[in-house]
Parts: structure tokens; C-alpha cells; sequence
């Protein structure tokens, strides 16, 4: 891109050189984030290697416990069973999305004008409403007693669902949290896949369609290519977001009934909050960052490649 | 060194510059503003109002905020509170908790109040929990154990004459009771207290300590005895197999006139009366009926202490509100308007005579405690009992169900 | 004559059934849970224990909402969590348009480690910094107060309102800026003149992310405001409310809607220029 151009100084206002300006304008944003972000980490880090509980919260004085914390946790079978299922987790929810959205974007694109105004406003209101809000119509919705869904497959002829209690079994749990937050993720990812689609010019299809291709072969050859570097920040944006997911998890379920929808961050946090053993929440914590950043490396290290570029 | 400084301006000005939108709690004169923490449902409003109202006009220099708890997530309350600069000034919080609080240095130590307050009549149950290494945190405040209250309407046009003596007979009456429109009992899935009950009545336990070690013992066939029994008498309404006693609030359930009996402590009749006045003196008490009828079922004595956080700015109102609260006139006033038992054993006599405490009184010489370690509360934070019954009573083979949240118990109270 | 082209066109029709079929399908799937939610908030009592429910509003309550307002404090929480909400959205904006700018128009040594900076803060882990978050507030003595649920939220906010506004920033050419300077304004009079108006959509569809984020959050609100009750959020006591009222589902919803209300309705304010926004800025992005 053409941006090198500005690279020259630039006549600032009042006596300040240009060669400051930069600084300036970031100058708010690096001492928030040192201060709200980069802080607290490693404060965090720190609890992570001392003894620290509910005494050393209140009193002060947490005496340094070197690796303790750590060994804790690696040696901990229900951590090792709680990695896994955040894998599996992220893994169930980021393919759902990914897939679904892919398939409302390309039919948002096939829809005449009315119709997909109309797709796209259910789809922003789904996206707009408060994860809060949502997740509390969600248990109205699969409550045991008067939910509509248990109404519905009662309905639909599976009699075994008449007061079924879907927060009782640990992969019906598992379900239900699927498939809200794959409801809420959807309509972003949708939206913007489209907006990318919307940027392949007409032509393109026409001439591969003159060419003979069927709609598979348009799809791999002229589609697919032009979403690619969309897809795949959309697709890093949603590992994030899965894998951070708390809120939703901690409404409904408390990572219950047993540990079957205990994730990490819910693992880390009911450690701390629960058992107050903070210095190990801290470790898990740490521990968490560390597997989502090696999960991303390649996402940032294309970030990069793409920034160079500027 | 420069990161904290950096770190520290960059407060300080984003502070200035957001004042604007923070209330700042005033240090105004006037009378000093104590803040009071009281659990939902401890007691009623009325009482509250009462006690306030009297209070404040005997101390002219304390005003009294009191603020009402839910017990959902209250752990992490407490402690946050504990940990602050500025606490609120008393705490009440429940007789299995105490002891965390206690020993983790956040609480004033009150020891040298104890002859003041009567402490050597103090009912173990409550003034133990709050005591470590021989000092008193935590001061009894009131107990209370599980009865069954009952619609008396309902046991009339059922024709049951005299309440049940026996589990069996419990079963029957309750069976005969879950007709039309009525709920023979409501007992949501989770009443996880109730269930302690059963299996101490059938010689289980929650967890037993051998060696130094704590094990979960839900998985013994004694405990899966009371499990079944308790399944079986949870069928017999409509409680919610995923949901315990506040969730709705069973006082309010009750309330609304078509359930028969519930399993609360007699203070609920109170919250119940409140809430639907047409109740009143229809409300009926009968013990929780053991295996014989020789003998009650046992039951859980729950109960509460009252804390002072070492970080409450106003130690010696705070003090005073505790006296007052655990004062003859407060407590025998509690003790008539919430059937609750006094903290001493000396005011026994206050709520003699009625037949909620008459209840209550039998089924206290079979009261029993959760088991007495500090960790114990970290259990009932995630609660894996809940979950285990709420497995059970939706189909999930018990043995395993008890299983699985007998070796989550152990985890916990051994970590 | 007319036969074969309107047989064509009902072929067409048929063939494009199940596109519209599956767009229906589409579109209840996203409203029904929203629809349902305010359908229950408006339902009586009577009809919401209904046996089969009922998917229509029959007969209309406003009872719910009166005992969601008149709970305790209803207008109160309201007003706190709009209040922080807006000035960290507010405050995000203002910071996120100068580092934007920083990294967008001009070139500067360090401004690699510096966007890198912002891409991994984006994946901060939040939840685990409760109890950091909390010991800092508290030795600074910012426990209890409004302004540190602010700055967080701004933080929390922060590193998205600076991706988003980067790409809508580079998307806009900056050969219309270097006009406006032959024509004799400044640097900073041709940003404002000529840049900002064009990124105004781009601000709101950003606004609207850190608002709904800021307006969502729970528990740090829930950690640091320990004293003060009256300086709770929304969220907080919409989840001390579903304990409150349990299974009181009709009440339940109508606090729901209520908490729902304002970002729907920004949203519906906003949509049009939103849309645009997002769609250029993602693009971009």
C-alpha cells in the first residue's frame, strides 16, 4: 500500500517536532495497557509461583513456593481431562461456526434484495442481544418444566423428553452450551464472510461460468480464494473467543454437572474462587495463556507477515 | 520500580479524569454508617425493621445499612470483603463456613467479649466453629434444625389425624396427600441438607476421616439407602429435580396454597405467613420422621455466627450491633418470631411452649453437623451433592453417580 | 408464446425453494430465542404455565416488567451501567483514534512491536486477572469504585476498538488528507475535516462492539464493587434477580428484555451506518 508517502514529518501544531508525534498519540495506549494489562499479568505471574490463599489475600505476606503450583497442576489428572476437553470444546464450536456461517454467507449472496435484508436483521439481532440476556433465555428454553423445546420434541413424537432435565446429563449440558454459543458467534462470522463474498467482482464469476465451471468448481476456484485471508481471521478471531469462553459456561452450568463442561478458564477460575487456592488458579491461568498463544502463533505470525507489508 | 510508577500516575490521572463519575462514599458528619451483611432469609424484613428502628434509637450516633446477601456465590463475597480496605462492619455468615473465615486472619478476634456476651452457655454447635486455637471469631447469633411444615387443610381432607411417625408411614401419608391438584411434598432435587439427614439416619455419612484423611463416603450402601429414600419421597410432588430449596424460594411455593408439606426450618412458616397472610394458622410442624418411631429422624442443625472484619472502620459500633443482636431482648424476640434456637442454652426457655419448637426440640437431640473440616466449605461451593442428586433423581445409576461425587469430595477436602 | 418463458421462471422459482427455505429456517433460528424472551416478558403468568405455549401474544401483561422495575434499585443499576459503559466506550474511542492513527498514517520506529502488542493483548485472559486486578485496586484504593470497573472495561475494550479503527482508517485513501494540506490546513484540520466524517460509521460499528462487551461484563463488577450496593451493574443483579425469582420465568424475561433494551435499540438506531461500517471496516480489517 501507499501509506509510505506520509512517512515524512508532518507540520504538527504548537512546538511539538514530528518526529514525537507518533509517541504521543500511542502514549495513552501503552501506559493503559502496562498499567490495566501488563500489571496485573504479572502480578498474576507471580502469585502463580508463591503460596497463596485466602490468608495471603487478606493478611499479605505469600511466602514464594518456587514451582509447587505448577507441579500441582501438571501432576493433576482432572487438568490433563480438562485440556482435552477444551480442545474438543473449541474444536466442536469453531467447526459448527465456520461451517454454518460459510453456509449463510453464500446464501445471503444467492437471496434477492428483500429476503436477505430480513435474513441479515435476525442475524444482527442474535448478535446484538447481551451474552447475559441470551443465556438466561436459553435456560427458559431448555428449562425442564414448561420448555418449549422439551414441548417441541415431545411433539415431535420423543416422548422420553416430557420434563427432561437437560443440566443433569453432562453431554446434554455439553450440547445446549454448543448450541448457544454457536448461535451467538454465527451472525458475526456470517456477516462479515458475506461482506468479503460481496467484494469478488461479478466478472469473475461470469467469465468461470462461461468457462464451463459447475457451482463446486466456482466455489474451490473463484470463492474460496477470495475469502481465504477472511477466513482466516475470522476463523482466529472465533478460536479466541471459544477458548476464553466463560460467562456462558459459568451461567449455566458452573462447569457441572460432574466437571463434563469444566473448560479451562472455568477450571481456573473455580479453583481460585471455590477452593480460594488462588496461587494455583494463577498457575492454570498462566498455563491457559500459554497453550491458546501456541494454538495462535500461526495467526500472529501472519498478522506480522501482513503488517511488514504496510 | 518504573513500571509501578508509570503505572501508578497513569491511575492517577485516568482517575482524575473519571471522578466525575464515581460517587464518592462520604466521610460527611452526621452519624457513623455501619454496614450489615445479613444472609436472605435469616430473618424476616419486619424483623429487621424492628431491630433497626430500636437500635438506632438507642444509639444515636450509629446508622444502620443493612444489607440482605443471597447465598449463591457468597464465598467469594465474603472473602473479597474480608480482604478489602474498607468492610462492611458485621457479617453473618453460616455456622459450616465460619471456620475458613476464622483461620485465615480477617476476622477480629473477639475473645475478650465472650464473658460479656454469656459465652459459656453458648450452644457448641455454633460458638466451636467459630473458635481457633482458643480464640473466639465468630459469636453465635441463632440455630435452627430442619422440621416438617405441613398444610393442615391438606392432612384434613386427606384424613390423616395424626402426622407420620415412621419413614414408611411418612411415604404413605404422603402418597395419599399427591392427589388432584396438590403436591404431596415439595422437595426439590437438591436439598442437599435433607439428604444428610437420611443417610445419618440410616448410618451413613457425607465423608469420614481415617488416618488424617478425608474420604467421600456418599458411595456406602448405607448412604445409597438414604439416596433412595429420598428419591422416592421427592416423586411424590412436583419439586424440580434440578433446582434446591431457594431456587424458587420453597417458602414461596408453599404459599401458594397447593403443596402439603415441605422440609424447612420452622422459620419458614414465618416467610410463608409473609408472603400469603391466608396461611396463617394452617401451618402445622411435625419432627422429621425417623426409621422408628421410637426415635426422629436425625437432622442437620444449621445455624449462624456473627463476624467483625479486622478491616471494618468502626470495630466498636460494630461491637455493639453484636451485643444487641445476641442481647436477651433480640434473641428471645428472634427466637419467637422465627422459631430459631437462642445461641445459649440459658434462653431455652423463650420459645417453650410452641409447637414449632416442640418440632424442633426433638428432632435437635438427633442434630448433627457436615463434617468438621475447614475445607468443607470448598465442597459445599461447587457442591458435587447437588449434582449427585440431581443425577439420581433423573435416571443416572446411583452406584456410580455416588461414586463419581464421593471421589470429588475426597479431591476437595484433601487439597 | 408466453408458455415456455413462465414455465422457465416457475422452474426458476422451484429451483430457488429450498434457498428459500432454508433462509426462513435461518431467520427464525436467530429471532425465535429473542422473540420468545420478549414474548414471555409480556405474557401472563397463567398463559406462560400453559401446557402447550402459546407462540402468539394473546393477551398482554405489563406485570412482569412492574415487578423487574419496582425489584430494588432497578433505575439505579441501570443508570451505573450505562454510565460506565458509555464513558469506557467513550474513553476507548478517544485513545484507540490516536493510536490508529499512529500506526495507520505514520511511520515510526517501534510501531511493529507495537501493533504486536495490541494483537496479543486482544487475547488477554481476563477472567484469570480477578484476583491481580483486585489486590492492585485495593492498594490503591480503588475498591468500590465506579471509575475501576471504568478503566478496566476500557482496557478490556481497548485492543479491538484499535484493530477495527486501524482497518477502517487504512481503508480510506489518504490522498484525500494530502489534498486537503495543499490547500493549506493542517495535519490535524485535515483529519478532522476530511477523515473523521468518513470514518464516522466505522466509530459507531465500533462503539457498539466495546458497548455490548462493556455492558455484558459480570465479574470483575461482581469482585470490586463489595460495599457500595448501590453501585452495582445490571448484570450483577440481573443474576442476584434469577436467584431472587428462580423459576419466575415471566419476571425473569421482562429484566431480560430490560437489560437487552438499550443495545437493541442502539443497534436499531445505528443499523444502517453500521452495517456499512462493518462491512467495510471487515473487509479492511
Amino acid at each position: 500500500m501507499s501509506t509510505a508517502g506520509t512517512a515524512r514529518t508532518a507540520p504538527g501544531p504548537g512546538r511539538v517536532p514530528g518526529a514525537l508525534w507518533p509517541y504521543l498519540l500511542i502514549a495513552p495506549t501503552v501506559l493503559g495497557t502496562a498499567y490495566l494489562l501488563a500489571y496485573p499479568l504479572v502480578r498474576n505471574l507471580v502469585i502463580s509461583f508463591q503460596t497463596y490463599g485466602m490468608g495471603e489475600l487478606i493478611r499479605g505476606g505469600a511466602p514464594f513456593a518456587g514451582l509447587a503450583n505448577y507441579r500441582e497442576i501438571l501432576a493433576d489428572p482432572v487438568f490433563w481431562e480438562v485440556v482435552r476437553r477444551t480442545f474438543w470444546w473449541t474444536a466442536v464450536n469453531v467447526v459448527l461456526i465456520m461451517v454454518l456461517a460459510t453456509l449463510v454467507a453464500l446464501m445471503l449472496q444467492q437471496l434477492g434484495r428483500r429476503t436477505r435484508l430480513l435474513v441479515m436483521s435476525g442475524l444482527v439481532l442474535a448478535w446484538a442481544s447481551p451474552v447475559i440476556a441470551t443465556t438466561t433465555v436459553f435456560q427458559w428454553l431448555f428449562s425442564s418444566r414448561l420448555g418449549v423445546v422439551n414441548w417441541l420434541l415431545v411433539r415431535l413424537g420423543f416422548d422420553s423428553y416430557e420434563n427432561y432435565s437437560w443440566f443433569a446429563d453432562g453431554s446434554a449440558t455439553f450440547a445446549v452450551l454448543v448450541l448457544l454459543v454457536v448461535w451467538q458467534s454465527v451472525p458475526f462470522a456470517a456477516i462479515t464472510l458475506h461482506a468479503a463474498l460481496l467484494t469478488v467482482p461479478a466478472e469473475l464469476y461470469e467469465s468461470a461460468r462461461l468457462d464451463g465451471a459447475g457451482a463446486a468448481r466456482i466455489f474451490r476456484s473463484v470463492t474460496l480464494p477470495v475469502l481465504r485471508p477472511l477466513f482466516a481471521l475470522v476463523l482466529c478471531l472465533e478460536v479466541i473467543w471459544v477458548f476464553r469462553c466463560f460467562a456462558q459456561i459459568w451461567a449455566i452450568s458452573k462447569g457441572g454437572p460432574g466437571d463434563a463442561t469444566t473448560t479451562l478458564p472455568v477450571y481456573a477460575y473455580r479453583i481460585a474462587q471455590s477452593l480460594h487456592r488462588y496461587d494455583l488458579g494463577a498457575a492454570a491461568s498462566t498455563l491457559t495463556v500459554l497453550l491458546l498463544v501456541g494454538v495462535l502463533v500461526v495467526y500472529f505470525r501472519q498478522m506480522f507477515r501482513q503488517e511488514g507489508e504496510l | 520500580m518504573k513500571i509501578r510508577f508509570i503505572a501508578g500516575s497513569a491511575a492517577l490521572a485516568a482517575a482524575l479524569a473519571l471522578s466525575a463519575c464515581s460517587s464518592s462514599p462520604g466521610a460527611d458528619a452526621g452519624p457513623e454508617r455501619l454496614t450489615v451483611w445479613i444472609m436472605k432469609d435469616s430473618v424476616t424484613e419486619d424483623f429487621l425493621g424492628r431491630f433497626t428502628q430500636d437500635f438506632e434509637r438507642r444509639h444515636k450516633d450509629i446508622a444502620l445499612d443493612i444489607q440482605i446477601q443471597e447465598w449463591d456465590g457468597i464465598g467469594e463475597k465474603v472473602t473479597a470483603a474480608l480482604a478489602s480496605t474498607d468492610a462492611p462492619d458485621v457479617i453473618e455468615v453460616g455456622n459450616t463456613q465460619v471456620a475458613q473465615y476464622a483461620a485465615s486472619g480477617g476476622v477480629k478476634d473477639l475473645t475478650d467479649r465472650t464473658e460479656e456476651l454469656s459465652g459459656k452457655d453458648w450452644l457448641p454447635g455454633l460458638a466451636e466453629p467459630g473458635r481457633i486455637d482458643g480464640k473466639q471469631y465468630g459469636i453465635p447469633w441463632y440455630a435452627a434444625n430442619r422440621v416438617v411444615l405441613y398444610h393442615k387443610d391438606h392432612f384434613t381432607k386427606a384424613g390423616i389425624t395424626t402426622p407420620p411417625a415412621t419413614q414408611d408411614a411418612w411415604l404413605a401419608d404422603t402418597a395419599k396427600l399427591n392427589k388432584g391438584g396438590i403436591q404431596g411434598i415439595y422437595l426439590p432435587g437438591q436439598n442437599w441438607y435433607t439428604l444428610a439427614g437420611f443417610i445419618w439416619d440410616q448410618g451413613g455419612d457425607l465423608a469420614t476421616r481415617s488416618g488424617g484423611e478425608w474420604k467421600g463416603t456418599l458411595d456406602t450402601p448405607e448412604a445409597l439407602a438414604g439416596m433412595d429414600f429420598y428419591r422416592r419421597l421427592q416423586a411424590l410432588g412436583k419439586g424440580p429435580e434440578d433446582s434446591d430449596e431457594a431456587k424458587p424460594p420453597q417458602a414461596e411455593v408453599f404459599a401458594k396454597g397447593d403443596v402439603a408439606q415441605i422440609i424447612s426450618v420452622p422459620g419458614g412458616a414465618k416467610i410463608i405467613e409473609e408472603s400469603n397472610p391466608a396461611l396463617k394458622g394452617k401451618i402445622g410442624f411435625f419432627p422429621v420422621p425417623g426409621r422408628t418411631s421410637d426415635r426422629p429422624g436425625a437432622v442437620f442443625t444449621g445455624g449462624s455466627d456473627l463476624i467483625v472484619p479486622e478491616a471494618s472502620a468502626h470495630q466498636d459500633a460494630a461491637y455493639e450491633v453484636i451485643k444487641a443482636l445476641t442481647g436477651d431482648t433480640w434473641q428471645t424476640d428472634m427466637a419467637k418470631t422465627m422459631s430459631y434456637v437462642p445461641n445459649r442454652t440459658s434462653l431455652a426457655g423463650a420459645v417453650a411452649g410452641s409447637e414449632s419448637t416442640a418440632a424442633m426440640a426433638a428432632g435437635a437431640a438427633q442434630g448433627r453437623a457436615t463434617p468438621n473440616s475447614p475445607q468443607w466449605a470448598a465442597v459445599e461451593a461447587t457442591n458435587p451433592i447437588k449434582q449427585y442428586m440431581t443425577a439420581v433423581l433423573t435416571g443416572t445409576d446411583p452406584a456410580k453417580a455416588a461414586k463419581n461425587a464421593s471421589d470429588s469430595i475426597t479431591r476437595t477436602l484433601g487439597s | 408464446m408466453s408458455a415456455a418463458p413462465r414455465s422457465a421462471s416457475r422452474r426458476a422459482r422451484i429451483r430457488r425453494l429450498p434457498l428459500h427455505a432454508a433462509a426462513l429456517l435461518v431467520f427464525v433460528l436467530s429471532v425465535f430465542p429473542v422473540y420468545w424472551m420478549v414474548l414471555t416478558a409480556f405474557k401472563p403468568t397463567r398463559d406462560i404455565q400453559a401446557e402447550t405455549p402459546l407462540f402468539l401474544p394473546v393477551s398482554v401483561t405489563l406485570d412482569h416488567f412492574t415487578t423487574a422495575v419496582g425489584a430494588d434499585g432497578f433505575w439505579l443499576f441501570w443508570r451505573n451501567s450505562l454510565v460506565i459503559t458509555a464513558s469506557s466506550v467513550l474513553l476507548a474511542l478517544i485513545v484507540a483514534l490516536g493510536a490508529a492513527f499512529a500506526v495507520a498514517r505514520l511511520r515510526w520506529k517501534g510501531r511493529r512491536g507495537f501493533i504486536l502488542m495490541v494483537f496479543i493483548a486482544q487475547v488477554a485472559p481476563w477472567e484469570a486477572l480477578l484476583i491481580p486486578m483486585y489486590v492492585i485496586a485495593r492498594d490503591t484504593g480503588m475498591l468500590d469504585r465506579l471509575s475501576m470497573l471504568t478503566l478496566i472495561y476500557f482496557m478490556i475494550t481497548l485492543p479491538f476498538t484499535i484493530v477495527t479503527l486501524r482497518g477502517f482508517l487504512t481503508a480510506i485513501p489518504v490522498e484525500l488528507e494530502e489534498a486537503a494540506q495543499v490547500d493549506g490546513c493542517t495535519r490535524a484540520a485535515a483529519f478532522r475535516r476530511v477523515t473523521l466524517p468518513l470514518l464516522a460509521p466505522g466509530l459507531l460499528a465500533t462503539s457498539l462492539f466495546g458497548f455490548i462487551t462493556a455492558w455484558n461484563e459480570f465479574a470483575f463488577a461482581n469482585m470490586l464493587i463489595i460495599k457500595n450496593q448501590d453501585d452495582r451493574t445490571l448484570p450483577v443483579w440481573l443474576s442476584s434477580f434469577s436467584n431472587v425469582f428462580g423459576t419466575d420465568w415471566g419476571a425473569t424475561m421482562a429484566a431480560s428484555t430490560l437489560f437487552a433494551l438499550p443495545v437493541l435499540v442502539l443497534f436499531l438506531v445505528l443499523q444502517g451506518r453500521v452495517a456499512a461500517g462493518m462491512t467495510s471496516g471487515a473487509v479492511k480489517g
